[in-house]
């Protein structure tokens, strides 16, 4: 009865993005405006005439209330005082002004983006046991360290190190060595090599400007692990994994997606629409902190008491939902950095899609959120705090791929699908693969990230344009629905590489560590909470700790003899 | 016994370690380069037998040991699936028979991650005790 009236659900759910789908294809693509024919760059006179009109010293000494006079020629400098303002001055004044917005806009949104630890440390603790808040706290703290050392160490030129000429941020030339593998008679980019420790020529300013982009990116992939390993990872080897995969695992996969290497070269190379996209990181960083979450979780094993002899799993409720749920709108607001952030700027190239794409995520977040808690609601019986906010980063996560290639009906359909995908995915990693993932990030992170990764693949509506092609193919990124079937196959190829070589390679990291250091904590610890035994201190000194109930004491039984 | 003094110990060992092969690496063609690559390398590989010379003191975790020709099996069939999508895009030009083998190179690396790794880490599970 109950799995007819799942599928009930799942088939309404499916008709109502169906139908939303419909509307969407009926949107007509509005009509091209013709380009007008550029303006001839000012004579000297002009600039004279112009210089001769600006406001005087006086009149700015009166102050400017009304902004009208703030910001003229007076601003701009000439190159050379005795000749005065030339129309170079001026062209050069326009490119610097470009740059600045798109600098300005990237470090902003990279500053959000860093702002998303605080989320993820909410989310991930909440959903803890208090008797292991301070340890997981500290993990995402830790991590952000961990992730940025190894970052600038190597992580950084692997990913970029070939990644030259990006005109949003001046082209950045110094990144200009990527290391390729010539097979099949094509040139596959592999791995970057400018940019270790951000000397030499890396010592430039777009160079800077990327650098701290990527690292918050990387570095929320990082912390994704973190939450499926809460309370029984033992610090050290989170320690030592998370510099592992900030040097080498997340770069390796970034620097074929991002970086010039041989995924962003499938349309190039073999025509496979405008090659692996990933606007924003659905597969780059979510699957990628995904997929290592999975890997690092089977080895690291389930919680003492979480599985029964018969194998039925037991609920572990976390201790405060209100930090779960700040965390969640916490995230959401740096996932308006994460996605939006990611064309690189504001100024040319297409960049004013920048309002789509907000627009874009915080539909999908809202219909990942519905999507979430009305399944819950409907088959479950109650509106579920923990699995809304699971639903709400769910659709987050999944449209940060497609977010920069489709429109916003399509949007709230990624974003409803992976509502529900999220909860189906939680009920299967716990029941069937009998995974424990105390947070769930292997189904937010992983299972929706792949998806995010599908959808650009069937979504991707053409109608995009940042600077007129993708991975150096002309036009816009089109999907399976209109029209472009190649660039499902793209994406499909960049699925196959998550789960065949990401996984693989995060677990054989892994399996290594745990024979050298050891994953998990010992049983005691375990039982006792990781905050005094592994941190020190208690996160919560004055919380009166609950006794374990009877199921947690057997299973400590079972698990030490 | 949880954290100790010798986990930060060897902790800071890694990191010097691995900061110094870096270093090498970023400067391997000059003269220094390769012989700080080789002492990082040296002082990477010590700082994990440190690791493993502490481990048995960190007390018995929650968990038996599983069968490891099964996981090796579960990460090779992971693996294996990308290489039938990534020879697919060679061995046809046409979209859907690459469609076709990235999806059956997708479904094998299933099979090793949530069959295989599952059933092989399942195996000796302490719940079942």
């Amino acid at each position: 009865m109950n799995l007819i009236r799942r599928c009930c659900l799942i088939l309404c759910l499916v008709a109502l993005g169906v139908s939303i789908s419909a509307v969407a294809h009926g949107q007509a693509a509005a009509p091209v405006a013709a380009p007008t024919t550029a303006a001839a760059p000012p004579s000297a006179a002009e600039l004279k005439d112009a210089a001769a009109k600006a406001p005087t010293t006086d009149q700015l000494k009166a102050g400017d209330p009304g902004g009208s006079i703030t910001g003229t020629i007076n601003d701009v400098a000439p190159s050379d005082p005795k000749v005065g303002l030339t129309s170079g001055d001026v062209a050069n004044q326009v490119g610097q002004n470009k740059l600045g917005i798109n600098f300005t806009w990237t470090l902003v949104c990279g500053f959000l983006v860093m702002f998303m630890q605080a989320g993820f440390a909410m989310v991930e603790s909440g959903l803890c046991r208090v008797k292991n808040a301070n340890h997981t706290y500290m993990m995402n703290f830790f991590v952000y360290g961990c992730g940025l050392l190894a970052y600038w160490l190597i992580g950084f030129a692997i990913q970029m190190g070939g990644a030259a000429g990006n005109s949003n941020l001046g082209g950045l030339q110094p990144l200009s060595s990527e290391h390729p593998l010539t097979l099949f008679g094509k040139t596959w980019g592999i791995f970057g090599g400018s940019g270790m420790f951000l000397t030499g020529h890396t010592y430039d300013v777009g160079v800077m400007v990327i650098f701290l982009f990527q690292m918050v990116f990387m570095d929320t992939a990082l912390t994704i692990v973190t939450g499926a390993c809460a309370e029984r990872w033992k610090f050290l080897t989170f320690s030592v994994s998370s510099v592992l995969m900030g040097a080498f695992t997340y770069p390796i996969f970034a620097n074929w997606a991002w970086g010039a290497g041989w995924l962003s070269q499938l349309g190039s190379n073999v025509g496979l629409g405008h090659g692996y996209a990933d606007f924003a990181g659905s597969g780059v960083v979510h699957s990628v902190g995904g997929v290592t979450a999975l890997a690092v979780a089977l080895i690291v094993g389930p919680r003492i008491g979480k599985y029964n002899r018969d194998g039925s799993s037991n609920p572990i409720i976390g201790h405060d939902i209100s930090a779960v749920l700040i965390g969640c709108f916490i995230l959401a607001f740096g996932w308006f950095g994460f996605n939006p952030g990611s064309t690189l700027g504001a100024s040319a190239n297409g960049n004013l899609r920048i309002g789509s794409v907000a627009v874009n995520t915080m539909l999908a977040g809202c219909t990942g959120t519905f999507g979430a808690l009305l399944y819950m609601w409907a088959l479950k019986g109650k509106p579920d705090a923990s699995m809304s906010g699971n639903g709400l980063l769910a659709g987050l996560v999944a449209i940060t791929a497609p977010s920069g290639f489709v429109n916003p009906v399509n949007s709230c359909i990624i974003g409803l699908i992976a509502g529900v995908l999220v909860c189906l995915s939680c009920s299967f990693v716990e029941n069937v693969l009998k995974v424990d993932d105390p947070v769930g990030a292997i189904s937010v992170h992983g299972a929706n990230g792949l998806w995010g990764v599908l959808s650009v693949g069937l979504f991707a509506d053409g109608t995009s344009n940042y600077g007129g092609s993708w991975n150096g193919v002309t036009g816009s990124v089109t999907g399976l629905f209109y029209g472009d079937a190649s660039q499902l196959a793209a994406q499909l190829v960049g699925i196959s590489t998550l789960l065949g070589f990401v996984f693989t390679f995060s677990f054989l990291l892994n399996w290594m560590l745990e024979i050298f250091v050891g994953h998990r904590v010992s049983a005691e610890t375990e039982m006792a909470g990781l905050d005094i035994p592994e941190m020190g201190q208690l996160g919560y000194p004055e919380f009166v700790f609950r006794a374990e109930p009877e199921t947690m004491t057997a299973a400590h039984a079972m698990a030490v003899a | 016994m949880a954290a100790t003094t010798g986990q930060g110990r060897g902790f800071t060992t890694f990191l010097v370690g691995l900061t110094l092969a870096c270093v090498g690496i970023a400067y391997f063609s000059s003269g220094f380069g390769k012989p700080v690559f080789a002492i990082g390398l040296i002082i990477f590989v010590i700082s994990l037998f440190g690791f493993l010379k502490i481990k048995p003191l960190e007390g018995k975790p929650a968990m038996n040991a599983s069968p490891a020709v099964m996981k090796a099996l579960g990460a090779f069939l992971a693996a294996f699936g990308w290489v039938i999508t990534l020879f697919g895009m060679h061995v046809t030009d046409g979209t859907t028979g690459r469609i076709v083998l990235a999806l059956v190179g997708i479904a094998v690396s299933l099979i090793g991650m949530i069959f295989v790794l599952p059933t092989a880490f399942n195996k000796n599970a302490i719940w079942k005790a």
